[in-house]
């Protein structure tokens, strides 16, 4: 085969370099975090702190919400203050003191609960998107897809 | 047609004949007929066996072709035989995908590059209704050994490349008279290739393509004295199309053959394969965490003994396997047992083929992170089977077989058949058969809960019927076939953890009708579509009703080297995610084009073949199994070296 005859089997072979770009940015409150944040096939580690972004992400091309975990640190502070979970003063608004841990009834935990953003984004081929998840944008998310298989 | 093509089609009918002929011998024991065998798939001018290129034959080699039932070990069944190079041409990312391309009442949902196995795995066999996830129903056997995981009870999908496969019989309507528990809605029989001719052929096939996706296969052929060797090994790692659906295959096979006498030779065969990939999860919620890792060793001998009229044989067989999951779950199982079978024709009309088989399931289960330990009871069974073939007039056969099962968990199960094929005149053959087949409970169904398990589950059985007619000419390949599959107490998983609950359900009758055309050799181009509708009833997860597939074949030789292409189709229609309808799903519809060329140099005794398979031609949206899109627009380019 003619090397002008490789160009276009290479550049098909690398179509997939060609999926769009996903980055998705934390800009919901300073005291949320994020964790477990996918869109459309791309899948992110690590928890984003308020103003961290993902890393750039290959995503398929269509249309999706993103889907993420969220954790309000703030309340997750009340909670642990009010149940007296934590011994030192916790730097959160309004400190309420507690009784003592209540054995059984209280959870040290935090737990994240799932939310997606209320509006679906289509991202195509060849471009670059950048995603802000704002408070307003998110709602819960109740799709528990079930795994296929066995 | 140029003379150079027909040459090539000649060269490569000349192993077709020898098949035919071997297969002849191994279902009658005695002097073979003319050979009637035919392709599913069309006979397109395709490029020629990528081994060692084949000195010329003088003349082009003709071979009749009467129908495509002959190489069935039942000439009452309705099979597909497939060739194993059209396998290795197929633009499928997988074996069982492109075994479904040729035959439309074979359903094989994809995923991507690999199936994977556990939550997420697709590459599920379905014949007419039965199968499925897990695809217990459906019976794989290469090379005479039954493979399938002993826990799950189901063949690994992504356990299977083409490199040495001579041959695929689906034997739709499934047969556990002649092979047992799962062989229900249809058996895969996988007969791998040996050389036939003194000498030795070495082939590399290595190809890179989309998702960083690299391929390399390897295997060679000898024909030493009295030993013939096979073996070869594969290797691919991908990507994926998204996180989580990458993975790595790495499978090597070997095979070593001696013949003692013209008569008597002993075989031992070796594959082992191993699997590391991930469930990418559905598409709005990757999981690319959940990963497995699978290794299978499986290992048999065969010894055959051939005089005359008769034929004896005895296969041993052990399969073992290693699976761990991301969650801690991990499984050693193994199935081993063994078969011995005579053949025999007494006299020019009957062929009595009798055996006794012994098969032993069983493993252990282990969490490494809790700790659990799942109790599990392995099952043993040994059945005595027979089949006979009456030929009572000329180009009428009668088959009638039975075979008594007695299981450790089960008790006695009587399996039994009978069916006809008449051929009224050359190129035409009509058939009809009716088989009762059985699946016996896995052990994940019956002590495992993976969501939960009965241990007072009843064994699966069937009533398959099916009539046919087929027609092959030079140019021309007709045939159809009506069919009703009547199953009682099929296991059934309902709801979810902690409710789940797996039963027996009552009845299931499903009905359909397939067909295919192929027009071969028109020209330079060959044509080949074959379709599929079917009603089956309430159980309508992923059991599509309307199923086509057509490939399109272009070929001719240049004088310096073949040139050939192709396009290829599928179109899926009523998938449901769930029973009784619910979650429907988009028709599936996806194209794939295949171009190779084909230089050979007999000065050398070498060929090169490059060639580009562009998977998703249409760059379509769609997929199998909801929150599993398939690739887009996707290629993979090679270059196959045969020394």
């Amino acid at each position: 085969m003619r090397p002008v005859g490789l160009v276009p089997c290479l550049a098909m072979a690398g179509c997939d370099l060609a999926y769009p770009e996903v980055v998705v940015t934390n800009q919901t409150a300073e005291t949320v975090e994020l964790r477990r944040v996918s869109f459309n096939g791309c899948a992110w580690e690590g928890v984003l702190a308020f103003g961290d972004s993902t890393s750039p992400g290959r995503c398929l091309p269509g249309e999706d919400r993103v889907h993420l975990q969220r954790l309000d640190t703030a309340a997750y502070c009340r909670d642990q203050v009010e149940d007296g979970t934590i011994e030192d003063l916790c730097p959160c608004e309004g400190n309420f003191g507690g009784a003592g841990p209540l054995e059984g009834l209280t959870n040290a935990e935090p737990r994240w609960f799932n939310y997606q953003t209320v509006s679906t984004w289509t991202v195509r081929y060849g471009e670059c998107y950048h995603f802000e998840i704002a408070l307003s944008e998110l709602e819960q998310d109740f799709s528990t897809p079930g795994p296929y298989g066995h | 047609m140029r003379l150079g093509a027909l040459l090539a089609v000649g060269v490569m009918c000349t192993p077709l004949v020898a098949r035919a002929q071997e297969d002849v011998a191994s279902a009658a024991g005695a002097a073979p007929e003319p050979a009637p065998v035919a392709t599913s798939g069309g006979s397109a001018p395709a490029p020629p066996s990528s081994g060692t290129p084949t000195p010329p034959a003088p003349e082009p080699i003709e071979i009749a072709v009467v129908g495509r039932h002959r190489a069935s070990r039942d000439r009452s069944a309705d099979t597909s035989l497939i060739e194993g190079q059209r396998l290795r041409d197929s633009p499928r990312p997988s074996t069982f995908e492109a075994i479904a391309q040729q035959s439309a009442d074979v359903y094989v949902p994809g995923r991507g590059a690999l199936h994977g196995v556990a939550g997420g795995g697709t590459g599920g066999i379905r014949v007419r209704g039965l199968g499925g996830s897990p695809n217990s129903q459906v019976l794989v056997v290469e090379d005479g050994v039954p493979d399938y995981q002993g826990i799950f009870g189901h063949p690994i999908p992504d356990a299977y490349v083409p490199f040495l496969i001579d041959d695929v019989l689906v034997v739709k309507g499934g047969d556990s008279t002649l092979y047992g528990t799962n062989a229900m809605g249809g058996v895969v029989v996988i007969r791998n290739r040996w050389r036939e001719e003194d000498g030795q052929e070495l082939m590399s096939d290595s190809a890179v393509g989309s998702y960083a996706t690299v391929r390399e296969t390897v295997s060679g052929l000898a024909r030493v004295g009295a030993w013939d060797l096979a073996g070869g090994v594969h290797a691919m790692r991908t990507d994926g199309h998204r996180d989580g659906a990458g993975g790595d295959q790495l499978i090597g096979s070997a095979a070593a053959r001696y013949r003692f006498t013209p008569h008597l030779t002993l075989t031992a065969r070796h594959k082992v394969v191993h699997l590391d990939g991930a469930d990418p999860g559905p598409v709005t919620h990757p999981t690319p965490e959940h990963w497995y890792d699978v290794w299978r060793d499986t290992a048999s001998l065969r010894l055959d003994w051939r005089r005359g009229r008769l034929r004896l044989g005895m296969t041993p067989y052990l399969n073992v396997g290693v699976h761990e999951l991301f969650d801690g779950f991990r499984s050693v199982d193994h199935v081993g047992g063994g078969v011995a079978e005579a053949e025999v024709r007494a006299g020019s009309i009957t062929d009595f083929l009798i055996g006794t088989a012994w098969q032993e399931v069983g493993g252990r289960v282990d969490n490494r992170i809790t700790g659990e330990r799942p109790s599990v009871s392995g099952m043993t069974d040994v059945s005595a089977y027979g089949q006979v073939d009456v030929r009572p007039v000329e180009r009428v056969s009668l088959v009638v077989g039975a075979r008594e099962l007695l299981s450790s968990s089960h008790g006695a199960v009587l399996l039994y058949k009978g069916g006809a094929r008449w051929s009224p005149f050359d190129g035409l053959a009509l058939h009809t058969r009716v088989s009762r087949n059985f699946r016996q409970p896995t052990i994940r169904e019956l002590y495992l809960p993976y969501p939960t398990a009965n241990p007072d589950l009843r064994a699966e059985r069937s009533l398959n019927w099916d009539a046919g007619a087929g027609h092959v000419s030079e140019h021309l390949e007709l045939s159809g076939s009506g069919y009703r599959t009547e199953a009682t107490d099929l296991i059934r998983y309902f709801g979810s953890w902690p409710t789940a609950e797996v039963v027996n359900v009552d009845h299931v009758v499903i009905w359909g009708v397939e067909g295919s055309v192929g027009l071969k050799r028109l020209g330079p181009a060959s044509l080949f579509v074959t379709g599929n509708w079917q009603d089956v009833g309430r159980y309508t997860r992923q059991n599509p009703e309307a199923k086509l597939d057509f490939t399109l074949e272009v070929g001719d030789d240049l004088g310096v080297g073949f040139l050939g292409g192709s396009v290829s189709g599928e179109w899926v229609h009523g998938l449901y995610m769930g029973d009784y309808s619910r979650q429907p799903i988009d028709d599936v519809f996806a194209m794939d084009l295949s171009l190779r060329y084909r230089h050979e140099s007999l000065e050398r005794g070498t060929s090169l073949e490059p060639y580009l398979l562009v998977r998703n031609l249409l760059d379509r949206r769609y997929a199998y199994v909801e929150g599993y899109p398939m690739p887009g627009l996707n290629a993979l380019i090679g270059l196959r070296i045969g020394v």
